[in-house]
């Protein structure tokens, strides 16, 4: 066997040396295209603040709000002044392409504090005592046009095929009504917006 | 060339082509991410989240030197590089159609980048929140 002189044996290591350094470069091009190249995810975030717009609008400094009261009972058509009072719209930019219209969703349930506590006693699903809703009805467990309907959840928490398609945030608060009842009122919050926060 | 300097020369070389290929990786580290595509996403969800998250009546500025210094190189005027429509804000530093994004807050948003005394862009962009006023 031909020995290699030591000269060789450094032009073959040299050779080893840069295809060592074109793969770690391949690699760091891959990364960095595939880290730069998916979308920022900003609907945890806007979800969030969705909610939290909702919430102020309901509940301010601990007491809901005289709009969402007729007399003794709660008003039932506030669903249509809802987002004009709240200062929200659903209206989005192109390039959503396929996906279903409107991008948002939000459903407000309001319970009666009293309704959560016999829960202990009655065992049963508790109904909110009033519910409203708009938006892209896709993406949340529950069915709010069932007349029994006892509450919305986030569609598979966690699940990653969900998260895909969607960004929910469930937020709670204790506010007091007019007549000085206590309820804790749930909103829940779904950003869709996938073409633009997901890769596809 | 005696063998002692063949030696040098090849070890100079070697660790030349070595450095030039660092730094290649390096310049293309640093080009990505502040390259007008990621900028402009980058900046068009920051201000959506701001205006989400603001009430009437907020003035609130935001830090684009970044951005600034990619729309002069690409010939973009500072002043240009936010758009507010309605609710969509469409950021653009680059001669390209750039990145919109929109907000769900239902409120008059006016955006323009600020100058100092003597007229030059100070980096900032200054963004005005007011009531939307009905009909509008």
């Amino acid at each position: 066997m031909k020995r290699m002189s030591k000269r060789g044996t450094d032009k073959v290591l040299s050779l080893y040396w840069f295809v060592l350094l074109t793969i770690i470069a391949g690699g760091i091009f891959a990364m960095v295209y595939v880290f730069y190249g998916a979308p920022y995810d900003v609907r945890g975030i806007e979800s969030g603040l969705f909610a939290e717009k909702i919430a102020d609008c309901i509940s301010k400094k601990g007491v809901i709000d005289s709009d969402f009261f007729s007399g003794k009972d709660f008003n039932r058509n506030i669903n249509e002044t809802f987002m004009k009072k709240c200062s929200i719209t659903f209206n989005v930019e192109d390039g959503y392409g396929d996906e279903p219209d409107p991008q948002y969703l939000y459903i407000v349930e309001f319970y009666k504090s009293a309704d959560l506590i016999n829960i202990k006693y009655t065992n049963q699903p508790v109904k909110p005592a009033f519910y409203f809703y708009r938006g892209n009805l896709n993406f949340y467990v529950g069915n709010v046009n069932d007349p029994n309907y006892a509450g919305s959840h986030c569609l598979q928490e966690g699940d990653k095929t969900y998260t895909r398609l969607e960004e929910c945030n469930e937020r709670r608060l204790y506010s007091t009504g007019e007549d000085g009842e206590q309820y804790l009122i749930k909103i829940l919050s779904v950003i869709i917006k996938s073409q633009k926060n997901v890769r596809q | 060339m005696n063998k002692r300097g063949t030696i040098l020369v090849e070890n100079v070389v070697f660790i030349i082509i070595n450095l030039i290929f660092l730094s290649l990786l390096v310049i293309f580290l640093l080009k990505q991410s502040s390259g007008a595509i990621v900028l402009e996403q980058t900046y068009s969800k920051q201000i959506a989240m701001l205006v989400d998250s603001a009430r009437p009546v907020m003035v609130i500025k935001m830090d684009m030197e970044k951005g600034r210094k990619v729309a002069e190189k690409n010939g973009i005027d500072f002043n240009n590089v936010v758009k507010i429509d309605g609710n969509i804000v469409q950021v653009k530093l680059s001669s390209k159609a750039g990145y919109t994004y929109a907000f769900f807050n239902d409120v008059d948003v006016s955006a323009y980048a600020e100058r100092d005394d003597s007229g030059k862009y100070t980096s900032m962009y200054v963004f005005t929140i007011n009531n939307k006023v009905s009909g509008k």
